[in-house]
């Protein structure tokens, strides 16, 4: 008994001691989570809430693309896709069921993807809306109906290969929609939802969204009415001259807006990877496949150079003026033919077109004059003229994969090649090179930039870019410019461009027929250039008729449609 | 004051003292565990089984079987556990020898026996084995405790279970429990502090060095390492580690760290979800934190601390030297795991797997817990209230 009160006294101290010892170690304790749960709880709370949240995108609207009229090219259409979330579905067989008979699928289909394992399932996407919300309606467990944009052009193949067309996500794979894809796509919004270890969403929990920012409307130059108009012209011309292809671009020689760019056959852009009509698909091989689609889209105003012939004429005639090398008052003598160096180079004109003014050459196009004027330029002068017209640079236009020029190089040009390039021989530009040095040519000599976007707006309209594009001043005298559009009003009045003529409106232009490479294929190339109204210039257009059968002349086959082209749309731009 | 005056009451009538404030405090741990593990394991017992009471029902189970033998205990006069003194401890070894041929595993480590349909945690019984045996043994020393000899044979005596604790069911952290209720009782059984100064400063030394010694391996090849050399690592740099080796305890911080002070409110943790694995064992406390705050964290940290300092009142006024020692192993047994738990949830100490007393899921636990209290109940009786 004394034993035991006598060790009580340390033994309480002891027991007192460990309790406070205890005690110290819990604040300890208490102060760490007091550190953790105030002073870190916003880190934390940030790394939870990344682990828990899940990030779903919601698309933004594309832009549209709109005409100088306001008419919609390329649009937007809502399509649903449908899919299933395997652990959420309650009733598997109605589920089936019900998507089966709403999609049109068979039930087979419907169960595989209903009864796999995943934590989403896609069952269909480009569900038109109406199908989307009757299946949204039924309300059924596990089942998710998103919505989300589809590319709709309304005019179908108009302008295809200019306006191009959007992939599987939605982004430009040609034409202005690639070009102005940072306008067009605007910015994706989120979802936030919180969502357990497995990825089950927790909807008591709620969502988070940030709003996407839609893409700019894009208003282009575009005339949906002269588009129509060229589309349908060459259409007819192809088909009545059982030519392969034709194209029909229209710009003002102005400013360089394109009113209208025409390469038939065309495609769907709506359905843009379906082959040309008549050919299987599945008969390909997939680089085949491939190969086919990139013809079919290929832009053969801007993709494709061709050999322009006598149209090129006008930058000959530009370059003699601009040097002094011709006056229009120059006489020429042309006897069908003309030696250059052993070269006896013909006239197509077998008996020559005699004696005649540099104006009458013009008229006549006659090659022998060109070819002189050409030698008396000289090398050296020729090309530092093709270079201030900005024949050897790209025009810049607006649309992908514009194709160079492809000329001699200046070494390499003696008299014979000399001879050849001045009557449009012997070296290839794209249409549109042609038609821009034209128009830089008649405007007064301003090196225009062509283009379509002429400005971006955001869909609320608060906001409007609109888009600048270079013009050179430089590149012939208004003196020059003026002689030119009175030479090019002559070929039209009385020459070789008569049936481009349109009653009641002065109209400029020059014709060209050439044959294709190699040479002695008997396949031609049929063009036009014209303009109106000849002493100021508001509407060009260069019609080009690739192989045609039968009369192949450009001044019989193409002047015609430019003509047709006119006689419908100057009225009707005059009205604007 | 009231309750004293009410027990002084009683005595006069000749009916024995009952700590009701021990009672409480227990059963509100008990309670308030129920509830967690409920909340904690709902919603992936839910997902996995399609049962989100199961862990509820087998806690429920587990704890009402417990209350049933803590009174039974709390009724039979502490003495009665002297004569047994000797079976606790080689019960204890045997059981513990018996994991080698029957052992079950679960989660990798082999730590349960079954007895019929119950499974029961040889280490659970290992540490209440303990207690009775040391506070017989140091009872029996007398004053021979206060020698050197005595002092090394009650802190040895405890070792070759601790070793076999860590060797065989792989559990270090019952091993360190068991041995910090071996040395707490030598604390209290021995006047000087000399000696417990020094045992302190070895350890620490030693932990120290353990530290030192596996960051310079981890220089030089991280696959010497075993798993608990990566703890190490993973403890001094868990975001470095944070989709392996320190998973759990950059999970238990999250849940921390994003209770904030007022916490989600009660039911509403997002780690719970398949987030924080097996959130109703270990790692409990951070759910605690996460759905109640810093707020309910303390206020069970408190609730604790109110137990231990029940605990010391008990033992200071035990009526003999072997009841208070009885008391100081409870004592020492439930403020060692928790601060352990706490420690290692908050990532205070290396992760070692370590439950909550009373509160994380484990039928075996909160049973021979319940044990303990009754032992302390029992003890409590014998007090004359005189002495309080």
């Amino acid at each position: 008994m004394e034993n035991r009160m006598n060790q009580k006294t340390y033994h309480r101290s002891k027991i007192v001691t460990v309790f406070f010892l205890c005690m110290l170690v819990f604040l300890g304790l208490a102060a760490r989570l007091f550190y953790l749960m105030v002073f870190q709880s916003e880190y934390y709370s940030m790394k939870a809430r990344e682990l828990h949240e899940r990030e779903r995108s919601i698309k933004a609207a594309r832009g549209r693309i709109i005409d100088a009229n306001g008419k919609i090219l390329a649009d937007n259409k809502t399509v649903c896709t449908v899919s299933v979330i395997h652990s959420q579905i309650k009733n598997a067989d109605e589920v089936v069921a019900v998507l089966s008979d709403e999609l049109g699928l068979s039930e087979e289909y419907v169960r595989k993807r209903v009864e796999k394992y995943s934590s989403i399932e896609k069952i269909k996407s480009n569900v038109d809306k109406e199908t989307g919300d009757v299946i949204r309606a039924r309300a059924l467990p596990g089942v998710k109906v998103d919505e989300d944009y589809k590319r709709y052009y309304p005019y179908g193949s108009l302008a295809s290969k200019a306006l191009g067309f959007t992939g599987g996500d939605n982004q430009g794979i040609i034409g202005l929609e690639v070009i102005y894809e940072e306008y067009l796509k605007g910015e994706a919004g989120t979802i936030l939802t919180v969502t357990d270890a497995k990825g089950v969403e927790q909807d008591e929990e709620g969502e988070e969204r940030v709003e996407p920012v839609n893409g700019r409307d894009l208003y282009v130059s575009l005339d949906i009415n002269i588009q129509s108009y060229a589309t349908q012209l060459a259409l007819q011309t192809m088909e009545t001259k059982e030519a392969d292809r034709v194209s029909i671009l229209v710009m003002n020689p102005q400013n360089g807006e394109i009113l209208a760019m025409a390469d038939v056959p065309e495609f769907d852009l709506n359905n843009p990877y379906t082959l040309p009509n008549g050919m299987d698909a599945s008969a390909f091989s997939e680089k085949k496949r491939q190969e086919l689609l990139n013809a079919m889209w290929r832009n053969g105003c801007i993709n494709d150079t061709y050999e322009p012939g006598s149209t090129f004429k006008i930058i000959t005639a530009a370059a003699g003026l601009e040097s002094g090398a011709v006056k229009t008052t120059d006489t020429f003598s042309c006897p069908g033919f003309i030696m250059v160096e052993d070269r006896r180079i013909r006239c197509h004109k077998v008996g020559g077109h005699g004696a005649e003014d540099f104006v009458q050459g013009t008229m006549n196009s006659c090659n022998p004059v060109f070819i002189t004027v050409g030698l008396r330029i000289g090398v050296e002068r020729f090309y530092s003229y093709f270079k201030q017209f900005g024949l050897l640079d790209k025009t810049g236009i607006d649309l992908p994969g514009e194709a160079g020029t492809i000329m001699h190089k200046m070494e390499n040009i003696g008299p014979v090649e000399l001879a050849t390039i001045s009557f449009g021989q012997s070296f290839q530009i794209t249409p549109i090179q042609l038609a821009t040095t034209a128009a830089s040519i008649v405007n007064g000599g301003r090196r225009i930039t062509p283009h379509f976007a002429v400005r971006a707006v955001t869909t609320d309209g608060t906001d409007s870019q609109s888009f600048t594009y270079p013009v050179r001043d430089d590149v012939v005298s208004a003196e020059t410019s003026a002689t030119m559009r009175y030479i090019l009003e002559q070929v039209v009045a009385d020459g070789s461009g008569r049936n481009g003529a349109v009653e009641g409106y002065r109209v400029g232009g020059k014709t060209a027929t050439s044959q294709t490479l190699p040479r002695g294929s008997g396949k031609y190339i049929a063009s036009f250039l014209g303009f109106s109204p000849a002493d100021d210039p508001q509407v060009l257009a260069l019609v080009i008729i690739h192989n045609p059968q039968g009369t192949y002349y450009g001044g019989q086959i193409a002047a015609p449609v430019v003509r047709q082209l006119f006689e419908n749309i100057l009225p009707y731009l005059e009205k604007k | 004051m009231a309750q004293r005056n009410a027990s002084r009451r009683k005595q006069d009538k000749g009916e024995k003292f009952m700590d009701y404030s021990l009672l409480f405090i227990v059963l509100f741990l008990v309670g308030f565990g129920i509830v967690m593990v409920f909340s904690s394991s709902s919603y992936e017992a839910n997902q996995k089984l399609g049962d989100s009471t199961k862990y509820l029902r087998q806690q429920l189970f587990a704890s009402i079987l417990g209350m049933v033998a803590m009174m039974v205990v709390a009724n039979i006069p502490y003495h009665f556990w002297e004569r047994f003194a000797l079976l606790a401890y080689l019960g204890s070894v045997v059981l513990i020898l018996l994991i080698i041929p029957f052992g079950y595993s679960s989660g990798g480590a082999t730590r349960w026996l079954y007895i019929g349909p119950i499974s029961l945690q040889v280490a659970e019984v290992a540490k209440l084995g303990m207690i009775i045996f040391l506070s017989s043994l140091i009872c029996k020393l007398g004053k021979g405790v206060r020698g050197n000899k005595g002092f090394w044979f009650v802190l040895l005596s405890p070792v070759p279970v601790a070793l076999m604790l860590w060797l065989i069911t792989n559990n270090l952290s019952s091993a360190i429990i068991v041995m910090g209720i071996a040395v707490l009782m030598l604390f209290v059984s021995c006047p000087d502090y000399k000696r417990f100064f020094i045992l302190a400063f070895i350890t620490l030394a030693a932990a120290a060095a353990v530290v030192f010694y596996v960051v310079q391996t981890a220089q030089a090849h991280v696959d010497e390492l075993d798993f608990r050399g990566g703890r190490i690592l993973a403890w001094l740099d868990p975001e470095a580690y944070a989709n392996d080796k320190a998973f759990q305890t950059i999970q238990a911080l999250y849940a921390i760290g994003s209770g904030g002070v007022l916490g989600k409110g009660l039911g509403q943790s997002m780690q719970k979800r398949g987030f924080l694995p097996e959130a109703q064992n270990d790692m409990i406390f951070s759910i605690i934190c996460e759905e109640l705050g810093l707020f309910g964290g303390i206020a069970i940290i408190i609730m604790f601390l109110m137990l231990i300092w029940r605990l010391m009142i008990i033992a200071n006024n035990a009526p003999d030297l072997y009841g208070a020692l009885l008391v100081v192993g409870v004592m020492g047994h439930i403020a060692v795991q928790v601060i352990l738990n706490i420690a290692v949830v908050t990532a205070t100490i290396p992760n070692t797997g370590i439950s909550l007393p009373f509160i994380s899921y484990g039928g075996s636990s909160v049973m021979f817990l319940l044990i303990e209290i009754g032992l302390t109940l029992s003890v409590a009786k014998g007090i004359r209230l005189k002495d309080l």
